[in-house]
């Protein structure tokens, strides 16, 4: 069933408004289609359209003689009258916006008009994306920071307060990934996909999988719940039981177990794969495994490879070599370092809401929390982890270069305070400060210039 | 909130000798005057008239609701006149006006309730039953109760 929406809007906001409002609804309710309509009038926004509602969406039909914020509509197909219009010929319009969704849809295999509908659905795409990010960046910004915060005292004793700080921050990073997956598929599925978006992420972030796994979890979660409500027929009696059981329990279920299984297990083959590869390399080539272990801190940044990485450098303090572990925490501290720099050197290529997570970027950065900077990554990931990676890399592999060392497994920054932690802290410093330079100008090269959909910029 | 603190004895014209636009909108904000609506009748016509200047208040099947947020306006009010014959008003759909309502807000927004009213009122006129009875009623009494139970 094809689902419409509508804005009506009139200067006044008394009459017009919403009359065209009615006059929808009272046709799409003689078609027998299902329509929601948003009014725009004095008494303010009644029955505003949601993220969900629109990426569900076959059309939407805006009748008005205001601005109605027309951005959030990006990629979707859109009737646009008069306020007038809308209560003049309301069955036109609906006839109009069915008909739209059916010649964009079917002219698409022709080849014609294919780069239209490419567009749209790499729109649609990011704004899923977007709304996880989005949600789940306060929880990287508070976590992080408090995180950060309980670094005043390294490895502080149980039950005091900085490792209590160290605690709650660790619960706000662990929801990370499972709010990142749910709100992508809420995204996609609406209310119903919450569930297994949550879970999915809960999973991902257990099995490894990292953010990026989160993201898979996201559409896959939304997906299934789409599908699932369009062909799970049932008799009319039962039909309450679908959204409050059937669906619930399936897309839990199937997302839970493609996790697991399909995720999960060559997660794990793969960790124990790299694992080897990274032994192999040993100490022979020095710069080679600095460069590798720093692209690996990028590349996922709290996933598979990232915690290959972390885990086979804090495995080589315990024999006494302390190279590798320094050169995992410097490229483990660039991609936040570098994502404040850019927004600090080119504000204008990014959100408001983006510049203002840079500057917690920087302190999360300094903290060796490179979670800081997977919103950034998260959104735009064939652009941005690849300067991630790129600057991480060539930091990784500096700091082999210049002999520096690190005895401890954690804390940005701070380790300079500890006495005797790093060996060599000034070329340290220069392999950090190098990586971070390089990343935020690769970010700034590689990056499009304004967001294609600016879910934080209003 | 009750629908008497909009439309009121004096704000109900049943019915009103026809004229022109202005001549209807005019002897109609007499009675907004009256009930203590509007207080600056001038300002207030030149306000509607603006407004009806930049596109028709005719929504279509004999319905007219010129309206107008105005400083001449010390409190929402509403007045509704049965014309004596259709009369022409540059309709949507090009059909003549049986029945005017008359909207008057103030410039200042104030409290949501009136508005509520007017906008349930507006949703209402859409539906063919809602006039027909508009249409039907005989007399000022009668109106109310039809808008009381809106």
């Amino acid at each position: 069933m094809k689902k419409l929406l509508a804005v009506t809007a009139c200067p006044t906001g008394i009459a017009h408004t919403y009359m065209a409002a009615e006059s929808l609804q009272k046709a799409a309710g003689e078609k027998n289609v299902p329509i929601k309509v948003e009014t725009r009038g004095a008494i303010g926004i009644e029955n505003e359209l949601s993220a969900a509602e629109i990426a569900e969406a076959h059309a939407i039909i805006i009748a008005a003689d205001t601005d109605v914020d027309e951005a959030r509509f990006a990629g979707k197909p859109i009737v646009r009258v008069a306020v007038a219009q809308g209560i003049k010929i309301p069955g036109q319009l609906i006839d109009q916006a069915l008909a739209l969704q059916a010649s964009t849809a079917s002219a698409a295999p022709q080849g014609g008009s294919s780069i239209g509908s490419s567009e749209r659905s790499e729109n649609s795409f990011y704004k899923n994306l977007m709304n996880g990010v989005s949600h789940m960046l306060p929880l990287v910004v508070a976590g992080g920071l408090l995180i950060a915060l309980s670094f005043f005292k390294l490895n502080p004793e149980e039950g005091t307060f900085f490792a209590n700080l160290l605690q709650i921050g660790g619960a706000a990073m662990g929801l990370m990934v499972p709010i990142l997956a749910a709100f992508i598929a809420f995204s996609i599925g609406g209310k119903p996909a919450l569930a297994a978006g949550l879970v999915g992420g809960m999973l991902s972030k257990d099995l490894g999988a990292g953010f990026l796994g989160g993201i898979l979890a996201g559409f896959l979660a939304g997906y299934i719940v789409r599908y699932l409500i369009k062909y799970i027929k049932l008799p009319k009696s039962m039909e309450g039981l679908k959204p409050l059981l059937i669906v619930p329990l399936l897309s839990v279920f199937i997302i839970g177990m493609l996790m697991i299984y399909v995720i999960g297990t060559p997660i794990k083959d793969l960790m124990d794969a790299l694992t080897v590869w990274l032994q192999n390399i040993g100490s022979g080539n020095k710069i080679l495994l600095g460069a590798i272990l720093g692209g690996m801190m990028a590349i996922d940044m709290g996933g598979p490879f990232n915690k290959t990485a972390y885990t086979f450098a804090v495995g080589l303090l315990a024999s006494g070599v302390y190279g590798p572990m320094a050169a995992v925490m410097a490229a483990g501290m660039t991609p936040p370092l570098g994502i404040w720099l850019a927004t600090v050197l080119a504000p204008k290529k990014f959100t408001l809401e983006e510049r203002e997570a840079g500057k917690a970027a920087s302190i999360l950065g300094l903290s060796f929390i490179t979670e800081g900077a997977i919103p950034f990554g998260a959104a735009d990931p064939l652009r941005i982890i690849p300067a991630f990676m790129i600057g991480s890399g060539l930091t990784g592999a500096l700091s082999m270069v210049f002999d520096a060392t690190l005895r401890a497994p954690h804390g940005g920054i701070f380790v300079l305070a500890v006495p005797n932690a790093i060996g060599q802290p000034m070329m340290y410093l220069l392999a950090i400060v190098v990586g971070t330079v390089v990343t935020a100008l690769l970010v700034n090269l590689f990056k499009r210039n304004k967001p294609a959909i600016g879910v934080g910029t209003k | 909130m009750n629908i008497h603190e909009l439309l009121t004895e004096e704000t109900i014209f049943l019915p009103l000798e026809t004229g022109t636009k202005e001549t209807i909108i005019a002897q109609m904000t007499e009675g907004l005057k009256l009930s203590g609506s509007v207080t600056d009748a001038e300002q207030y016509v030149r306000d509607v008239l603006i407004r009806e200047a930049t596109g028709s208040t005719g929504i279509g099947f004999g319905v007219a609701i010129p309206h107008g947020k105005s400083s001449g306006v010390a409190k929402p009010g509403l007045a509704l006149a049965r014309l004596s014959e259709p009369t022409d008003w540059d309709s949507l759909d090009g059909t003549p006006v049986s029945i005017v309502f008359l909207i008057a807000v103030p410039q200042e927004n104030v409290g949501n309730e009136h508005l509520k009213i007017l906008v349930a009122l507006s949703r209402k006129l859409i539906h063919d039953e809602f006039r027909e009875s508009l249409l039907n009623a005989s007399t000022k009494q009668e109106l109310i109760d039809i808008l009381k139970n809106m």
